[in-house]
């Protein structure tokens, strides 16, 4: 049988891969060998980069209605800014002045009145409703009682999570902080630091940049401002919903459904559980089941009617990249990385589409020139 | 060759009149949708806040219909591809007129046991009128595509 040959063309190929690889791998044994000094650079990019990419992330919110004004003819800049920062503030601070002592009402009546009757719960009754039945009930409670392991656990893990909240106390609180004053500088300056980030790249790629630049913002900002609105009209419909039913703490419930909507797939479980297992243990109200439906309806109507309408089919990514990509960005940024994660994988997938697009045309370009030569 | 099943096209007007009357069916229960979120039920009577939500929305529907006949010509000569704002916008209605429904019923003393029930029902029927105006109207076949 003959041998298949190998061409210069790939076998130069395959050389090249070779040692762009090892060249890689070489970097990376030499770079961890100062593993201290680069997390210490790392620790200062993703200081700065958290409240910049909020701000840049929020100014496609906000960019299309200063935008609109201006069109309208509300100006100069300032002015608009003025305007839409105000109004901002103003719903936000509604929303808060209404929502908040509701909430913490309905809170406070949840200890004061059902917390009681859940931990009774956990006592007594659990043991007849447990899935596995009694004998694997006991098995457990015995080991649990036995061992201690509960108690240990809960000394671990307490201490943790208060340490990991104050840790990431600072960054928030300084992210939120920081975040009005650069919107400000950003939004007032929108044009001039779009063409100051333009003079930086090679003038051979400024009209391929400035391409890029503007499908990110149209893919990004369509996604945000409809996520956005999305998270309040699902709030407000679970809100209604749950009080409709009859849920008690259907506040409480329904605006933890808005605000969990902007993770993707998890968002949902997470609102979902703690109504459904209150109902379950409360037994007054709506049953389980009935919450159960409601939610699943909540993310029919969301998934196949608001979420095409609203963000479109260009950004509809699957699954499985979503659930990845809330993986890696939420173990690089923490609880911002989750929230973003979407917008960034619809970037990353932006500017590959991007990338392919040049490389074809380029492919295209190269055979038609020496075709005419 | 004029083919045969070509998509209807749509004027400005039919969409607008479609919107505007869906609207007008859905005023009162958009209203109710919104006096239950904020609880503003709980301190008003609610048989006298209908009353005069229904004559508010009977002085619109006519102040509307009079704007649309005086715009008629004008609309009728505007046309677009789709109508994917106004089909959003009607969605919109429709979800939350679907709630203000049943917050009709819940205000009328119904019994809550059934909400649910209703809900389904309900909702099943107006995704039907989504769909076929979608279809028929707005150029969107909303389930050919996804």
């Amino acid at each position: 049988m003959k041998k298949r040959q190998v061409s210069d063309e790939s076998l130069n190929r395959i050389i090249k891969y070779l040692a762009i690889t090892l060249l890689i791998f070489g970097i990376i044994l030499i770079a961890m060998q100062f593993s201290d000094f680069w997390n210490w650079i790392l620790k200062a990019i993703k200081t700065a980069i958290v409240p910049v990419l909020l701000a840049y992330f929020t100014s496609l919110i906000v960019f299309p209605v200063i935008k609109y004004l201006e069109k309208k003819g509300v100006g100069p800049r300032g002015f608009s800014l003025g305007i839409v920062f105000v109004l901002t503030v103003a719903i936000i601070g509604a929303g808060f002045f209404y929502l908040i002592p509701k909430i913490v009402e309905e809170i406070t009546n949840f200890f004061n009145r059902d917390f009681q009757t859940i931990l009774t719960y956990l006592q007594t009754d659990l043991r007849d409703d447990f899935i596995f039945g009694t004998d694997i009930y006991d098995q457990v409670f015995t080991y649990i009682t036995e061992t201690d392991v509960l108690s240990s656990t809960l000394d671990s893990l307490i201490p943790n999570l208060i340490n990991g909240l104050t840790n990431s106390l600072i960054p928030i609180l300084s992210s939120i902080i920081l975040l009005p004053i650069l919107l400000i500088y950003y939004l007032l300056d929108y044009e001039v630091i779009s063409e100051k980030i333009r003079s930086v790249v090679p003038q051979k790629q400024v009209k391929n940049a400035a391409e890029l630049g503007s499908r990110l913002n149209q893919t990004v900002g369509a996604y945000l401002r409809g996520q956005v609105f999305l998270m309040v009209v699902l709030g407000i419909v679970a809100t209604i919903v749950y009080r409709l039913i009859g849920l008690k703490y259907y506040l409480f419930f329904g605006v933890l459904v808005g605000v969990t909507n902007i993770i993707p797939y998890f968002g949902q479980i997470i609102a979902a559980v703690p109504p459904i297992i209150y109902t379950f243990i409360a037994q007054s109200g709506p049953g389980p089941i009935t919450v159960l439906a409601v939610n699943l309806i909540l993310q029919f109507i969301e998934g196949n009617i608001f979420q095409p309408l609203i963000i479109g089919h260009q950004l509809s990514m699957h699954p499985i990249v979503i659930i990845i990509s809330i993986l890696f960005f939420g173990s690089l940024f923490g609880a911002v990385g989750i929230i973003f994660a979407s917008p960034l994988a619809a970037s990353i997938r932006v500017v590959y589409n991007f990338y392919r697009e040049r490389k074809h045309a380029n492919e295209i370009d190269t055979k038609a020139e020496a075709n005419t030569s | 060759m004029i083919k045969k099943n070509r998509p209807k096209i749509s004027t400005q007007f039919e969409i607008n009149a479609i919107v505007f009357y869906a609207n007008m069916v859905l005023f009162l229960p958009l209203v109710l949708v919104i006096t239950y979120l904020f609880e503003i039920d709980k301190h008003l009577n609610i048989n006298d806040f209908m009353f005069w939500t229904l004559i508010a929305n009977f002085v619109i529907l006519i102040t509307g219909t009079i704007i649309l006949a005086i715009n008629r010509d004008r609309l009728r000569r505007k046309v677009k591809v789709t109508y994917k704002d106004e089909y959003f916008y009607l969605i919109f209605l429709f979800v939350f007129g679907l709630l203000g429904f049943v917050v009709i019923y819940d205000n009328m003393g119904g019994n809550r046991a059934y909400i649910a029930n209703i809900l389904i029902v309900l909702f099943a029927g107006l995704l039907y009128l989504a769909i076929f105006l979608g279809r028929r109207y707005f150029n969107l076949d909303y389930i050919k595509n996804r």
